[in-house]
């Protein structure tokens, strides 16, 4: 192998570790590894020539299509595992770049988590600070609104103290839920792209 | 053409599509049942024993899921070719979740068989 074939093979990997420098540096270096094994061996099935490695590192894709694919299952693998908010919206939001479904979690998880927050945050400030409430615009009217308001001179509390239990409650409650059904979502619906063939019939 | 007809007319490609994305998973686990291979070998493999082919860029992405998933292991193992190849093994998790989706595609292709006998003659 001439050195002209190392560096094509080395720019090639090269280019892939920088787009995969989200992951763990072990998980990274164990990929570009791999690659650089499959690469060696699928050239030098032909006799080694600057074509055939040319060849080979094409079949792989460009870097940054293939680095989608590892980030989005290491990401969706990961969520499943540690099940926090953060790693959920980073998966989805990862995901959200190869497929129309992953922009449908994405959308959902943050709406979800906002709505949690909220409602767990308003729990959390009610003893330092009373004003902070679930409070009725107008009398009669089914516009409401959580925290601290008094737009309006008819503005009506709804919950008083029982906003601490229920806040909690309801806030916990949706941030485990909408997790629970975005990883449900992961599981269903994330799949490989169908870009393999059936042969001809023998 | 009317929007029924056209949606007609795509339905099989699309209905191939989604056949083919639920089976890449089993094939491989399927590969891996007699012995641990390399990513390479079982490209190789799924070519030559069930003419499929599949892109490395499908394939190597697919193996990377399938481990952290708990469903293949894998160890690096010199070669003569002067460097080391990453080999997958299935786990005992994999080796059970490869004879349940084997179990499953069995009992539904014979049981489809039958319906489809006929259907296959007509053409």
């Amino acid at each position: 192998m001439t050195p002209e074939d190392s560096q094509l093979i080395e720019d090639y990997l090269g280019r892939l570790r920088a787009c995969l420098r989200e992951l763990p540096s072990e998980d990274s270096r164990e990929i570009v590894e791999e690659l650089r094994s499959h690469i060696l061996d699928k050239a030098s099935e032909g006799g080694v020539t600057r074509e055939g490695i040319a060849s080979v590192v094409a079949a792989l894709g460009s870097p940054k299509e293939l680095a989608r694919q590892y980030l989005t299952d290491e990401l969706l693998v990961r969520a499943q595992k540690v099940r926090t908010p953060w790693a959920v919206v980073h998966a989805a939001f990862r995901w959200a770049r190869l497929s129309i479904e992953g922009v449908l979690v994405l959308i959902a998880s943050i709406i979800g988590y906002i709505f949690g927050a909220s409602f767990f945050l308003a729990a959390l400030i009610k003893p330092f600070n009373p004003k902070v409430g679930l409070w009725q615009l107008e009398p009669d009217s089914y516009q409401l609104a959580l925290g601290m308001t008094d737009r309006t001179p008819q503005g009506h509390e709804l919950l008083g103290w029982y906003l601490i239990p229920i806040g909690l409650a309801l806030g916990g409650g949706t941030i485990l839920s909408t997790t629970h059904l975005a990883i449900w979502m992961f599981r269903r619906f994330r799949r490989p792209p169908a870009d393999w063939r059936l042969g001809p019939a023998r | 053409m009317s929007r029924s007809d056209s949606f007609e007319a795509d339905a099989p490609d699309k209905w191939e599509v989604q056949l083919r994305k639920g089976c890449l998973e089993l094939a491989i686990l399927a590969s891996l049942w007699g012995k641990k291979l390399y990513g390479l070998e079982i490209l190789r493999r799924l070519e030559s024993d069930a003419d499929l082919t599949v892109s490395e860029g499908t394939v190597y992405p697919l193996l990377s899921r399938l481990k952290a998933l708990g469903l293949l292991e894998s160890e690096w193992v010199e070669s003569e070719a002067g460097h080391p190849r990453k080999y997958y093994a299935l786990t005992a998790a994999g080796r059970q979740r490869a004879g349940e989706m084997a179990q499953i595609w069995s009992r539904f292709s014979a049981s489809l068989g039958q319906l489809l006998a006929p259907v296959g003659k007509g053409r």
